[in-house]
């Protein structure tokens, strides 16, 4: 008794909703490659490849938080604080940069694994909780640096992380590949995955299944705030100092890479190798503007608009209930 | 004889299901027309059609002679169908007078009449004997049964002649449910033709003229209810004969598995004692209300426990999900759909989730393999209707979600089971299956747990009922010794065991 096969018409709807931004990825590509030179040589996807490497390794920790279910606006943050500890300790302190590394690291963890208590135990929404401690974040950075950058030769012991290569790859690129290879294995195939997909989806029903969710959710904010620190340190590679606001040109590109990747705000949903393409997308967007010579003020308006048309026929999927 | 609904041929098919598979039946005007099958014989789709959430594939519909097609569900009820879904839609933060307008406000002027609004919903409530309820409370605070009340009201208000009804009495007790009944006699009265869908059997011999039997989307049979008798009609629905619900009870008991000393929970319940041994089935059951539900919620940790200690084996348990699964102990909640099953996940994943930590390895890496089995052999043994396991749970039929949510803990190889209104809202075929289940549980030397309110079915299968009123243990009747009106006398605390 099986139905009858999708109409044509359906077929096309199904295939431009699934795909809705790529489509207009693939569009919008066509339109660089025909009018611009230098948008297909290798150093300029190498350039695009390398400003999407934070934000995908990033985004990854903000993917998992919402497939639970909840969402983290202080990721951006942590990147920022983090970014500076690692700094501040190899300037100011003269510690070597694999230990610097190690506690910038170690500290975003920490504080993912805060923002993960006052979610689990303390039981304050996620967007709240995670709203005051960006918040707590941008504020510390504010007055530890009093608004000054921080800049040594001692940096130079970083650059590998943004600037470097293994063979032909950046090492960025490199790294973002494996991790979200890494991230499409461990939510498809392991247990963490088939919980946090569960937990999503339902979370009740869920924990009387015997899953423990609360410490999945302190182990995914706390993992997150990890990857979060390791951007930090990324960053602080890439411009080769620190600055109190170099988290903030995250916040959004973080959360909009994964709402256009697909993954659902209220969990459950998702695949993690979309928030590699529409990471790609987004600065593929600014980097096209700049190719075009778009000037700086209209920039915002068309990058709005591409966004506004991709998501709109992401949303395609969802008319038919 | 006078057709008021005429549904021809009517099919609609469904990705991996044919639903509905040329459908006829005739509706007498003024008449209360039963709609039976059992899960999955395509009842809810048909409904859907007539209240215009979903178009049929072929066929066609005629209201009063005149084609019926509409398109969305307003337009159904501009043709003066109203439809009553079991999950009542009403505002619970809106007035009664709001809602009873919903979506049809009175307005004079270009603003909203509200003085008429008030006359519509005061007489809507007269004729329904309901004139009773302030129409400025909030609907939130109404009992069911009163929302009930307001969902016919808003039928009344929408001048419907033609009134759907999805198990109306699910959630309603014996008093509100004969105050239903007459007030669906007074509509038919007033000439308002009804379309009864229920699994209750008793119900439909009650009030029905007319029944039609769905079975596997197709329609087998309509007949006028004199013509029917309760074996027959169930026969007809399950396409086989009917030869009893309840396989003889297990003998062979065994060692104390649970032991429960003086567990409380006011106001829930309070100082309940009992021991539960492999091979029994104990039954609980009480009113709505009576603390029968969370008395078994409490054993899974999903309610708080003030005071008492809970024996598994003989050593303290502090009950929690995941120390109960890892002590098999499974748990099947009243409410399915809301905890029992993943909506959005596939069968495979939704049976698997609790075997899963043993399905994979120090890496957390999971057996795909074994997990398919695993799934395929709960499938297989429960009968579960499904094309593939990899379909998602949301398109099942309801009484194939609840085989699901049991199928899971039937996976862990469960030493207790904690069911919850394990038959509520299914169909008498899957409710015989999970008996038969029960009595396989049971022996294997493992114990259950049984929590309901059909004390048929208690009856049938347990060796002890305790019964609780207001929370307070009224006794512990042996099944076997006991019958039904003495179990109603205890439930009602007009009697009281002597040990207690």
């Amino acid at each position: 008794m099986l139905a009858q096969s999708k109409t044509a018409r359906q077929r096309i709807v199904d295939l431009v909703g699934e795909n809705g931004f790529i489509l207009i990825f693939i569009v919008w590509i066509a339109i660089l490659i025909l009018t611009t030179r230098t948008f297909l040589t290798s150093q300029n996807i190498f350039t695009v490849l390398r400003q999407s490497a934070i934000i995908t390794i990033v985004g990854i920790g903000e993917m998992l938080i919402m497939l639970l279910g909840g969402m983290d606006v202080s990721l951006a943050a942590i990147l920022g604080f983090s970014g500076i500890v690692s700094v501040s300790l190899m300037v100011n302190y003269n510690l070597p940069p694999l230990a610097a590394g190690v506690a910038a690291v170690a500290v975003g963890g920490l504080i993912g694994w805060i923002n993960g208590f006052l979610v689990t135990k303390v039981r304050i929404n996620s967007v709240i909780a995670t709203l005051g401690m960006m918040n707590v974040l941008n504020g510390m950075a504010l007055a530890y640096t009093q608004g000054k950058t921080i800049v040594g030769p001692q940096l130079d012991g970083i650059a590998f992380l943004a600037r470097g290569y293994i063979g032909p790859l950046p090492f960025p690129v490199l790294l973002m590949f494996v991790l979200i290879a890494l991230f499409y294995l461990v939510l498809n195939k392991t247990l963490y995955g088939a919980n946090v997909y569960a937990i999503g989806n339902n979370e009740k029903a869920s924990w009387l299944a015997g899953i423990k969710v609360d410490r999945l959710k302190m182990l995914t904010f706390t993992l997150a705030g990890l990857l979060a620190g390791f951007g930090g340190l990324m960053q602080a590679s890439r411009q080769g100092s620190a600055t109190s606001s170099m988290g903030n040109e995250f916040l959004f590109p973080i959360l909009t890479a994964v709402i256009l990747g697909g993954i659902s705000l209220s969990g459950g949903k998702g695949k993690v190798q979309n928030i590699l393409i529409a990471a790609i997308f987004l600065m593929t967007i600014t980097n096209g503007m700049v190719l075009l010579g778009i000037s700086l003020y209209v920039q915002g308006i068309i990058s709005g608009l591409i966004l506004i048309l991709a998501l709109s026929l992401d949303r395609l999927r969802y008319r038919r209930t | 004889m006078d057709t008021f609904l005429s549904v021809r041929h009517v099919s609609r098919t469904f990705p991996g299901i044919k639903a509905l598979d040329k459908v006829s039946f005739d509706v007498t005007r003024g008449t209360i027309h039963a709609l039976v099958g059992a899960n999955g014989a395509g009842k809810s789709t048909m409904m859907k059609i007539l209240s215009g959430a979903l178009a049929p594939d072929e066929g066609e519909i005629l209201l009063d002679g005149k084609p019926y097609r509409p398109a969305n569900p307003a337009e159904a009820i501009q043709a003066s169908v109203s439809t009553i879904y079991q999950e009542l839609n009403l505002l619970n933060l809106r007035t009664i007078t709001a809602n009873v307008n919903l979506g049809r406000e009175p307005r004079r002027w270009g603003f909203l009449d509200e003085r008429e609004a008030e006359r519509r919903t005061t007489s809507a409530l007269e004729r329904l004997g309901a004139a009773y309820l302030p129409t400025k409370t909030m609907v939130g605070e109404l009992k069911v049964g009163e929302k009930q009340i307001i969902e016919i009201a808003k039928a009344l208000v929408s001048e419907c002649r033609l009134l759907i009804m999805d198990e109306p009495t699910a959630a309603l007790n014996d008093q509100e449910t004969n105050s239903l009944f007459a007030i669906i006699r007074e509509l038919k009265a007033g000439g308002v033709t009804i379309l009864y869908v229920s699994h209750r059997l008793k119900e439909i011999f009650m009030l029905a003229d007319q029944v039609t039997i769905l079975r596997d989307g197709k329609s087998v049979h309509t007949a006028p209810i004199a013509e029917v008798t309760p074996d027959s009609l169930i026969g007809l629905m399950l396409g086989r004969k009917y030869e009893g619900a309840f396989p003889e009870k297990n003998r062979a008991l065994g060692e104390e598995i649970l032991c429960l000393e003086g567990l409380s929970s006011p106001p829930a319940f309070d100082q309940v004692n009992f021991s539960l041994h492999r091979g029994e089935v104990l039954g609980i059951t009480g009113l709505a209300g009576s603390g029968k539900v969370e008395l078994g919620r409490a054993l899974i940790g999903d309610w708080p426990i003030a005071n008492g200690h809970i024996l598994l084996h003989g050593q303290q348990y502090r009950p929690d999900p995941s120390r109960a699964k890892a002590a098999h102990i499974g748990y099947m909640p009243e409410d399915r759909k809301k905890e029992g099953v993943l909506e959005e996940l596939s069968v495979r994943r939704n049976i698997g989730l609790p075997s899963l930590a043993g399905l994979s390895n120090r890496f957390g890496w999971i057996d795909a393999k074994g997990e398919r089995c695993l799934a395929q052999k709960e499938v297989d043994d429960l009968a579960i209707r499904t094309p593939s396991l990899e379909q998602l749970v949301r398109n099942l039929s309801g009484g194939n979600q609840q085989k699901v949510s049991l199928a899971k803990w039937m996976a862990i190889r469960p030493e207790l089971l904690l069911l919850v209104e394990p038959t509520q809202g299914i169909d008498v075929g899957v409710k015989m299956e999970i008996y038969r289940l029960i009595h396989e549980i049971a022996a294997s030397s493992n114990a259950i747990l049984l929590v309901s309110s059909e004390i048929p079915e208690l009856l049938g299968l347990a060796h002890r009922i305790l019964v609780l009123n207001n929370g307070a243990v009224q006794g512990i009747l042996d099944g076997d010794q006991t019958n039904e009106e003495e179990i109603l006398q205890y439930t009602f605390g007009q009697k009281r065991g002597e040990q207690l």
